[in-house]
């Protein structure tokens, strides 16, 4: 047996599964979005594009453009939130670098629902945090929180902070420090430095995490479900709804296609350049 | 760069220590100290507000009268929802077990084999990790009623392996990568066969990340709801899929119980991922192995 053909064995397993169990599934979800119901409710195979222009119904639009801001909103408030904190415990953190990270990491260890929960019961309208108000003689009327998009908004950038964080912080952790030092010397203003050494080294790591943040944020139903009502359902909901109450098999595929079709370019960007890491870990981390 | 000569430098230096102005602002630890601060406190009080509210005395969520275990023991007391914490237990389990294998291998031979396989291999390992949930939730379900199968647990089992695969395989890749062949080629030219250089010499480096990656799978797994709603049958919920329909009848008590002790669930497996590997004699941290910082 060639060393080829021993070390290609361990790739078959995994290869085989994924293919089976992910791929091919993923083809069936393509495939029955061209199909319809019959008249006892099942899911018929067919070649009807139907599904598509009901997905871009006006009555769906708008759905759909909600979830793509909404997602893009959570990106950018995980960043301006994250980056920050990358950075202090990337440069600042000392000895204490490795525990500031897993306190960051470990509410994300607690179950995604129970976090959601944790924020309705925070902002509920006889909530926490109105409660709370009300006793600091703040405000006289409760605030509604929920069912409105910042609250549902706000779940996102808590339920994946984390995926943005964490990238960014590999990118600082890989940058030289004498970098900024030498910034400093050429440019002088920690502004300037920042902005001209930086953020261009850690360029990577923001990416990644725009990403890894916000292709799971289109997809959550959890958050609107949740924090949200009918206004700011997003096309998760809509997905969601047409695999159980609706019983709309055909139809929710194709919204499925269309919100991966909305989400491939970010995709094929990542896997681009996880692709070349793979290939060359210190090229791609841009030193 | 080269040749700027060390006065140069020092001016330099010395300019910017006289120019400070509130740009410096920017830069300084004490500012970034403040700040990180409030994004710790915003990241820890949903969760203290649910450890907290477990232990109240009155069916309340807004004033807290006394400590009080009694969410507790209507959680252990309740008959289903003691079912779903072994239902969730042993599916994260198999899943653990099956998906590290599995992973682990998928990492072996991406990195050592060299096929006109392998870069379809890798990007078909990478796509789950960009897919939404959702969609994989979808297309299990598709593929299980496609082929007949009723939903059970055994349907939710094999969409957790799916899912977990790729984070396996990330993980051990990372320290694969970071590690030559030598040793593994010096094994072979002593008269160790292929086999027994991966038994005795690959898979005793990769130990650490190994146990890492299944902890990380067993959290997640034991966590996992969009994947589990969509694969969960009538018999055999796991708990967040009962969660889920119990908070869709309002907050409820019990729910911080379920959800505190979760917490502790998941996290004894983190913190076990993140201190494991000292056990094994290296004093790397587990945090570089789960990141896959270390040699990069």
């Amino acid at each position: 047996m060639s060393d080829r053909a021993f070390w290609s064995r361990f790739l078959l397993p995994g290869g085989l599964w994924l293919l089976l169990l992910f791929a091919v599934p993923i083809c069936l979800v393509l495939a029955l979005s061209f199909g319809y119901t019959d008249d006892l409710g099942r899911a018929v195979y067919s070649n009807t594009l139907a599904n598509y222009t009901d997905a871009f119904d006006p009555l769906y639009i708008p759905v759909l453009l909600r979830s793509i801001g909404y997602a893009l909103a959570t990106a950018v408030l995980c960043l301006l939130l994250g980056y920050p904190i990358a950075y202090y415990i990337a440069r600042y953190g000392g000895r204490r670098k490795h525990l500031l990270i897993a306190l960051l990491v470990i509410p994300f260890f607690v179950n995604y629902l129970v976090r959601t929960y944790a924020w309705v019961a925070l902002l509920a309208d006889e909530g926490l945090l109105n409660s709370a108000l009300k006793d600091v003689g703040l405000i006289d009327t409760g605030i509604q929180f929920v069912n409105t998009p910042y609250a549902v908004i706000g779940g996102l950038v808590y339920g994946y902070l984390v995926f943005m964080i964490l990238p960014i912080y590999a990118s600082l952790e890989r940058m030289d420090g004498a970098l900024i030092e030498a910034g400093k010397d050429l440019f002088g203003k920690p502004s300037r430095v920042f902005l001209h050494v930086t953020l261009p080294q850690t360029k990577q790591g923001i990416l990644a995490g725009c990403v890894l943040v916000f292709l799971p944020a289109v997809g959550d139903f959890v958050s609107a479900q949740l924090l949200g009502g009918p206004d700011t359902y997003m096309v998760g909901n809509l997905i969601q709804d047409q695999f159980f109450a609706a019983s709309n098999w055909p139809f929710g595929s194709a919204l499925t296609v269309v919100m991966m079709l909305f989400l491939s370019i970010w995709m094929l960007g990542y896997l681009r350049s996880a692709a070349r890491e793979a290939r060359d870990p210190v090229a791609a981390g841009g030193v | 760069m080269t040749g700027v000569p060390p006065t140069a430098v020092g001016t330099g230096r010395r300019f910017g220590r006289r120019s400070r102005t509130r740009e410096d602002a920017f830069d300084r630890p004490r500012f970034l100290k403040l700040y990180s601060g409030l994004v710790y406190l915003y990241l820890f009080i949903p969760i203290a507000v649910v450890v907290l509210f477990s232990f109240n005395s009155v069916k309340s969520l807004q004033s807290f009268q006394g400590f009080s275990t009694q969410w507790y023991s209507d959680f252990l007391n309740d008959p289903t929802l003691r079912e779903s914490l072994f239902v969730s237990l042993r599916i994260a389990v198999i899943t653990m077990v099956i998906a590290t294998i599995i992973g682990t291998a998928l990492a072996i031979g991406l990195v050592r084999a060299r096929t006109r396989w392998s870069p379809a291999a890798n990007i078909l390992m990478l796509i789950p990790l960009v897919t939404p949930e959702i969609v994989a939730g979808v297309s299990a379900l598709l593929i299980f009623s496609q082929l007949g199968i009723q939903l059970s647990f055994w349907t939710i089992v094999i969409a957790h392996i799916t899912f977990s695969i790729s984070y396996v395989t990330v993980v051990v890749r990372g320290r694969l990568a970071s590690m030559g062949d030598e040793v593994e080629q010096a094994a072979m030219d002593l008269g160790a066969t292929r086999f027994q250089a991966v038994r005795l010499v690959l898979l005793p480096e990769l130990w650490p990340a190994i146990v890492a990656a299944g902890l990380l799978t067993f959290a997640l797994s034991f966590d996992d709801f969009v994947l589990s709603f969509f694969t969960t049958g009538e018999d055999a919920q796991p708990l967040p899929v009962r969660i889920w329909s119990a908070i869709r009848f309002g907050v409820s008590p019990t729910i911080n119980a379920i959800g505190t002790l979760m917490m502790v669930v998941s996290l004894t497996a983190v913190v076990a991922a993140v201190l494991l590997p000292r056990f094994f004699g290296r004093k790397e941290s587990g945090i570089k192995v789960l990141t896959g910082q270390e040699g990069g």
